[in-house]
């Protein structure tokens, strides 16, 4: 694996993002801040679909969950940063295994819908009692990762790059290819005697957690937490056309799709309003003619 | 008194579902497809009947008939534009173009979201009602459009369902939903019938949301939601079954309508999400879906 | 913040380093001071902050600038979100070296930015947010807060104002004696509605019911229903988020009960023609107007406004544009942007601007770093639609017209 050519091109890609600070402004790299913490929840998903076979529509839902848990200790409890994160993993694993028990009787766009259904009971639930939870406004955090852009930076960086590293390395194992396998032919995978549902079950558990505790670290970046932030399906939409952008079953491609999607939405500032509705159409247009996404086109043709 | 008032709004909000919902599962029925621009081609109807109506002097009935036809014509565009290339494409494996047509039209959603936010704000438009001023039925004062949606609403299930039982073309459709392959042994051209389904789902999106921008005032931040709402009554309903969604609106209606008077407007839709908890843990196909 | 740069960099630092002098020692005089505008470019409120803005730059450039230093407006558009804001308010600090920032007419938003102001030690001043939390968190914690401002009015002295304007209007010659509160479900209404419930008594008017809408709410039709249930004599709103879809409804439902309070949207002047002329005896609340001279620069700025942009400014933009110039003049005794000089200056404001004579409040108030109010400086507007205008009609030394509702509407007798 180390002598293919798309690994050391990764890994040169990995070292510059380490490098870049000495090179660019703190406003760029507050940018990229947010991209690293949504890559991981966009290689997340990647774990699910790319390789459970299923289609979450909430990753916003584990998201959100792992974000509020987080904000609300945070906001009520004082409660030290790491452990909130850990509280707020715990929780979006609770949620995830929840929402799998009904996922795992269901096929196709049932289970899409289940997890759609998710993410609206969890923005109604934040918005009815917002006098806890701060609802459309959003929950101030006290504490906040650190003031300084490089830090944070860092910080999101040095995340990314073990949660990456952990999915990745998921993703290739056994269990990995167990998971792919169940995935694509369900039935053949059980005749062959694995069991499927464990699988899926812990897949859901494992995409949970990385996504909860993306989402608690998002907003002690943020220094607030809002449904608009975390929860809103506009954000989890933005975590699928990230992976399916970059590559779907890549993992690695969740997170360039991210990075992508951040970044144009940056450089098409000027265009004002319409920055969304270009960076949408330009992703459109990618998965119409390459389907296999940045990396499936990239291993077309370099092999 | 207020028995009469929720029965008559009741009717009036569960007509406006219906009609989302119907053509929603009416295209995964038959074309397969989750159309997740569902919501952004009801808005774009309502803002077209009202842009034509303000700034084209096309009167009320004339921005009504403008904001259908917008409705049919980008039916039309996604299908073709996105959903066709899709499922024709060799590229992608069938088991996955499921999963590409909707992130594809949720994409296209959000495109047009955009469009009619930059081109006309997000402030919510209201299209001029069909009929102007109020009704008194049996001392409940009720506009006089919102009898005409639901004289409207029915009378278009009614063509719907003579359409699909009576005339050769709407039982090709049916057929098509249960097996296509059949159907293309048998010789009919696959691609005309969706051509077809969609063509009526575009004019069922384009009355919906030229009858919702009536009662209710739509603006491209609604997009989102309206798909959601859609979506919903479609899964308690089960998908592709037309009959099951209506029942289904007509129960998500009462239930928020009731949920209002008697308790307080501002948790309307806590029930409607506490039974679609339900019905996805115990009934995940819903009422009348197939499993 | 900046490292040293690396070897490779040494020689290109010494050609930049040589350029910046020539350039700062030719140029300094003309060196831009940056304000920055954060706000929500696709609602109609939102869009005629960085406009007016603008137009505020574009005078005092004309007249020569800060001390020979012109203005220059960044504007941003956050897209109604607060996790936008955050990100264009850091990226105005850090790499548009902006000297303060004029923020949004969400609460939500201001309330996000609040903290970042105080992490960032950068000046934010906000030209339509009505939160109370907003002047209260500077109260409590004002070394860190110290350099938030309230650029427009708490929301509990909106209420206060609505309230004098009721006792004036309806109570008085309509002989009102009841109302129900309507609200919608959001920050800035929770001290409102409190101020409401302990004004409105006060005045002579009882409150039979109090409403809380949630805030994506489309149908209005069983609210209208069980107010006019309970037989008030008004309605008294506190509506921003919501505006085009409950005034549509309640003229097309013909409520035969008047609403009066605050709606922010039926301010701006699209909204006759956004709700097909709903709007007709719609009456609301603003701090200025563009037929009212409420003080001498209201209807010039007004006026210039509509000229340069096509549509009359939004309530938000008549507070942005008083903004800027306090900004300008705040720089200009401060002998620079040195954020907490600019701070200290601020404080010392004595500005008469389009909205009135403009002072902050200190650290004795509540309302630290809020205006001050009542009369001599400011005091509110109540403004009707009255066939395709905005009419004002309170208070009487400065009113256009007098209240008239639609036919449907029916008063005590």
């Amino acid at each position: 694996m180390l002598r293919s050519r798309n690994v050391w091109l990764g890994l040169v890609a990995l070292l510059a993002l380490y490098l870049l600070p000495f090179w660019v402004s703190g406003y760029v790299l507050g940018l990229l801040t947010v991209a690293y913490y949504y890559s991981v929840a966009a290689m997340a998903w990647d774990l699910l679909f790319g390789f459970a076979g299923e289609v979450n529509f909430g990753p916003s839902f584990l998201v959100g969950l792992g974000a509020y848990t987080a904000a609300m200790l945070d906001h009520y409890e004082g409660t030290p940063i790491w452990l909130c994160l850990i509280a707020g993993a715990a929780m979006a694993v609770l949620g995830g295994a929840i929402l799998a028990v009904p996922a795992l009787r269901l096929r196709g766009p049932y289970f899409g819908l289940v997890t759609l259904v998710a993410v609206l009971l969890l923005q109604n639930l934040l918005v009815l009692f917002s006098g806890i939870t701060g609802g459309e406004i959003g929950l101030d955090i006290p504490d906040v990762l650190s003031v300084d852009d490089r830090t944070n930076y860092f910080y999101a960086l040095v995340f990314m790059t073990i949660s990456g590293g952990l999915l990745l390395g998921l993703s290739r194992s056994t269990a990995g290819l167990i998971l792919q396998a169940s995935g694509q032919d369900a039935t053949e995978a059980a005749a062959l005697g694995f069991n499927v549902a464990k699988h899926k079950l812990a897949a859901f558990c494992i995409s949970a957690l990385f996504s909860g505790l993306a989402g608690g670290m998002l907003i002690f970046y943020l220094g607030t937490a809002s449904v608009g932030t975390v929860v809103d399906i506009s954000v989890g939409v933005q975590f699928i056309i990230a992976a399916v952008l970059g590559g779907r079953r890549t993992i690695v491609g969740a997170a360039i799709g991210s990075i992508f999607l951040i970044v144009a939405g940056e450089i098409l500032r000027p265009l004002g309003e319409l920055s969304t509705f270009v960076v949408s159409g330009i992703a459109l247009i990618v998965i119409l003619f390459f389907p296999g996404g940045f990396l499936g086109a990239l291993r077309q043709r370099g092999g | 008194m207020l028995a009469l008032q929720i029965l008559i709004t009741g009717f009036a909000i569960s007509a406006l579902y219906g009609r989302g919902a119907v053509g929603f599962t009416l295209i995964f029925g038959v074309s397969g497809v989750l159309n997740l621009s569902h919501g952004a081609i009801m808005v774009v109807a309502a803002v077209a009947a009202w842009a034509s109506a303000s700034f084209l002097g096309f009167g009320r009935y004339g921005g009504a008939a403008a904001g259908v036809l917008a409705g049919f014509l980008l039916s039309y565009a996604t299908y073709f534009l996105v959903v066709r290339p899709i499922q024709n494409s060799r590229a992608i494996p069938r088991d996955e173009k499921e999963i590409f047509v909707l992130t594809g039209t949720l994409l296209w959603g959000i495109m047009i979201q955009e469009a009619v936010s930059y081109l006309f704000s997000n402030t919510p438009k209201t299209v001029l009602p069909l009929l102007p001023g109020v009704v008194g039925i049996f001392g409940v004062r009720t506009p006089a459009n919102e009898i005409v949606t639901f004289a409207i609403s029915w009378l278009v299930i009614g063509l719907l369902w003579l359409l699909v039982n009576r005339t050769r073309r709407g039982k090709t459709l049916i057929a098509a939903a249960m097996n296509p392959r059949g159907l293309t042994l048998l010789g009919f051209e696959m691609a005309n019938i969706h051509r077809t389904v969609w063509a009526i789902y575009g004019v069922l999106a384009g009355i919906a949301g030229v009858l919702l921008g009536a009662f209710l005032g739509v603006s491209s931040d609604n997009v989102g939601t309206l798909t959601a709402s859609a979506f919903s009554i479609v899964v308690l309903g089960g998908l592709g079954s037309v009959s099951g969604s209506l029942i289904a609106a007509y129960v998500v209606g009462y239930l928020e309508t009731v949920t209002a008077y008697l308790v307080a407007p501002s948790v309307r839709s806590v029930p409607v999400l506490l039974l679609l908890v339900l019905v996805v843990y115990l009934r995940p196909q819903g009422l009348l879906g197939r499993r | 913040m900046t490292d040293a740069p690396s070897r490779r960099l040494l020689p290109c630092a010494a050609v930049l380093a040589a350029c910046a002098a020539v350039a700062a020692a030719s140029a300094s005089a003309a060196e831009p001071i940056r304000i920055g505008v954060i706000a929500e470019a696709a609602s109609v409120a939102g869009a005629s902050i960085p406009n007016a803005a603008q137009l505020a730059a574009d005078e005092i450039n004309a007249a020569g600038g800060v001390d020979g230093h012109p203005i220059e407006i960044v504007a941003y558009d956050n897209k109604s979100s607060a996790a936008d804001s955050v990100r264009a308010f850091q990226r105005a600090v850090q790499q548009d070296h902006v000297a303060a920032v004029i923020a949004s007419y969400i609460s939500e938003v201001v309330l996000a930015l609040e903290p970042w102001a105080g992490r960032l030690k950068t000046p934010l001043i906000t030209p339509g947010a009505a939160s109370d939390l907003i002047t209260h968190r500077v109260h409590d914690d004002y070394d860190h807060l110290k350099y938030v401002f309230h650029g427009y009015l708490a929301s509990t002295q909106i209420a206060d104002a609505v309230c004098d304007a009721a006792r004036d209007l309806l109570v008085g010659p309509l002989k009102m004696t009841t109302a129900v509160v309507l609200s919608e479900d959001a920050a800035w209404t929770i001290p409102l509605d409190a101020e409401y419930l302990n004004c409105l008594p006060k005045i002579g008017l009882k409150v039979l019911d109090h409403i809380r809408l949630a805030p994506d709410t489309a149908d209005f039709t069983p609210v209208y229903n069980k107010i006019e249930d309970e037989k008030p004599d008004v309605i008294i709103t506190g509506i921003s988020h919501v505006g085009v879809q409950p005034t549509v409804q309640w003229a097309e439902q013909h409520v035969p009960i008047p609403m009066f309070g605050v709606a922010s949207q039926a301010t701006t002047s699209t909204f006759w023609k956004d709700t097909n002329g709903a709007a007709n005896g719609v009456a609301f609340n603003m701090f200025s107007a563009a037929d009212v001279a409420v003080t001498a620069k209201t209807i010039p700025f007004a006026a210039a406004f509509q000229k340069k942009y096509g549509v009359t400014p939004s309530y938000a933009g008549y507070t942005a544009y008083d903004e800027v110039y306090i900004l300008a003049d705040a720089f200009k005794r401060a002998g620079g942007t040195d954020a907490d000089k600019v701070v200290t200056a601020l404080e010392a404001t004595d500005y008469v601007g389009t909205i009135g004579h403009i002072q902050y409040l200190g650290t004795d108030s509540p309302f630290t770093h809020g205006m001050r109010i009542g009369a001599g400086y400011i005091s509110g507007l109540l403004v009707q639609w009255q066939d395709g205008k905005q009419v004002t009609v309170w208070p009487k030394d400065v009113a256009v017209g007098a209240l008239s509702f639609p036919a449907f509407i029916k008063l005590p007798q």
